[in-house]
């Protein structure tokens, strides 16, 4: 029955979450061959034109003709080899700066409004190796009681060229923010090089642009303020760099507002813990101390074997060999002598009529 | 060397897996208890296996808290499903304590009385059924879903003392634990 149940049971309709993932989502059924079905959604990948090494650029993977289950979610991912192992980016020597979600994953989920088919996902990555990489898109989701899976198998081959010596760009190791705290302003502090101006431009996603004042803080040191968010939702933002060379524009850069984090003192959550602990362990081995009165066993009690079994009375008293009747010496013919009550009698009748006692025979 | 998340998976496993077994055996002693289980000569097997599965379980206890509380994302307790955790674990770990010193000292004599017989079998069910909550929340926190999400349970609520209230309820425990140790072991000494 077990068995049975595993089959219906080992689904996660809620998703994964956003997460550095592995086509086969760490074996999940949408990468069985065996339980999975072949999703309809048509996928295609786009970039930049150029594309130099250390400066980020934007990946897009468009995806139409969804055929999603009730709730609508799917996973996206972005990937660089299509064997199922050692296939993220990160693997091929790229770094995910941002995705569209506000974080820096390759895999995505997405919820599609009902009625709607298709959407699109992007990623902002950076390599500083040149060279060619083939990058692929891939989707998992739900429906009709089947994980399904696609991919598009002809992938998208992204070429690294070296970056020209004097182009405005950002600084190499700059790794933008994913995330911020709800209600409060976020300050951009961004490292370039051969720049001589910045402007800073952000938008609610297909909202209106907004320019913000920037300031010098430094040789190619820049900081620039976002205004806070009053609601969790994401806000893209870029920079125009001007130097000698030509003027870049940087990839739309997301950040996601969150609810501040959940914060509580720890000392004291330690210290309530171990009062639990040893307040219901007090009172249960109280409450077993008081209920049990009678005494437990203890490891040296041998007294079953060194005590032969003794007859007992009506009230329970062992009736020993020295207070039974026979044992008792019979009383002389003038009842007890003078002096002796019935308690002696019992015990040291026999030596009274030996004599010793200066009676007897 | 494993990370402290895998860590804390093989400590979880062990310790829900024992106090689950211990829960079953203190069930059936109970069904024993209450003549619905004719098999009284079968006692003396769920006694000893449900006390056995109870140490074990504890003695794995520490390892799960600690690694869970180490790969825990951000800094410590950020959740109040971690905070609601801590505080069913270790709920949990007084209930096992308290049952397992209980039937170390007073033995098999503890069976015989009809009330110490239903609060010991309560006790190790108690403790069982705050590890398996403990497990859901846990669930629920990595996963998002949960066995026990069918309840409804108040997950995202932490009942959090003031610190002074939490000092004098462990001075108090720690004095009942040793008063109760000490009866227990006068008795026997008496003997």
């Amino acid at each position: 029955m077990l068995l049975l149940c595993s089959s219906f049971g080992s689904a996660e309709p809620g998703g994964n979450g956003d997460s550095i993932r592995d086509m086969q989502c760490g074996g999940a059924c949408h990468g069985d061959a065996s339980l999975n079905g072949t999703s309809t959604a048509l996928m295609s990948l786009s970039s930049s034109e150029k594309i130099y090494a250390g400066i980020p650029t934007t990946i897009t993977l468009s995806v139409s003709n969804i055929q999603s289950s009730e709730t609508g979610l799917i996973g996206l991912f972005l990937l660089t080899d299509t064997t199922g192992h050692s296939d993220t980016p990160q693997d091929a020597g790229w770094e995910i700066l941002s995705d569209s979600n506000g974080g820096s994953m390759n895999y995505i989920e997405r919820t599609i409004p009902s009625g709607m088919n298709e959407t699109s996902v992007s990623w902002v990555v950076r390599s500083s190796n040149m060279g060619t990489t083939l990058f692929y898109g891939s989707i998992h989701h739900g429906g009709e009681s089947t994980p399904f899976f696609g991919i598009n198998p002809e992938g998208l081959a992204v070429d690294v060229e070296a970056v020209p010596e004097n182009l405005p760009r950002l600084s190499s190791d700059y790794i933008p923010p994913t995330v911020r705290t709800l209600g409060a302003e976020t300050e951009l502090n961004i490292q370039t090089q051969f720049t001589e101006s910045v402007q800073i431009e952000w938008q609610v996603p297909g909202g209106t642009l907004v320019s913000v004042p920037v300031n010098s803080t430094g040789t190619d040191m820049w900081t620039a303020t976002l205004p806070a968010a009053l609601q969790p939702t994401t806000v893209q933002w870029r920079a125009v760099l001007q130097g000698e060379g030509p003027t870049q524009t940087t990839p739309w850069f997301t950040l996601a507002s969150e609810e501040p984090g959940w914060e509580v003192e720890e000392f004291a959550v330690y210290t309530q813990s171990f009062a639990l602990l040893f307040l219901i362990a007090g009172a249960v081995i109280a409450l077993q101390s008081r209920l049990n009165t009678s005494f437990p066993e203890n490891k040296y009690e041998q007294s079953q074997i060194v005590l032969p079994e003794q007859p007992v009375d009506e009230d329970g008293q062992i009736i020993s060999a020295s207070n039974s009747d026979e044992s008792i010496a019979p009383l002389p013919e003038g009842g007890l002598p003078e002096g002796w009550n019935e308690d002696q009698w019992r015990w040291y009748g026999h030596e009274y009529l030996a004599g010793k006692y200066g009676g007897g025979e | 060397m494993i990370s402290s998340a895998t860590f804390h998976v093989i400590s979880t496993e062990l310790v829900v897996g024992a106090f689950s077994v211990s829960g079953l055996c203190f069930t059936l002693c109970l069904l024993v208890h209450f003549g619905l289980l004719k098999r009284t000569e079968w006692m003396d097997l769920f006694d000893n296996v449900a006390h056995f599965a109870l140490v074990f379980g504890l003695a794995a206890t520490p390892f799960a808290v600690l690694s869970g509380v180490s790969s825990s994302p951000g800094d410590g307790l950020s959740s109040p499903l971690l905070v609601n955790k801590m505080f069913l674990s270790m709920s949990g770990a007084g209930f096992a304590i308290g049952a397992s010193l209980s039937r170390w000292r007073l033995g098999r004599r503890l069976w015989n009385s009809a009330t110490a017989t239903r609060i010991h079998c309560a006790t190790g069910l108690a403790a069982c059924g705050s590890m398996l909550l403990t497990a859901s929340a846990g669930g629920t926190f990595a996963r998002g879903e949960s066995l026990l999400d069918v309840f409804r349970l108040p997950y995202e609520q932490v009942l959090l003392f003031p610190f002074a209230i939490s000092v004098i309820g462990l001075i108090l425990g720690i004095t009942m634990v040793a008063m109760g140790l000490k009866r227990l072991n006068r008795a026997s000494s008496i003997h």
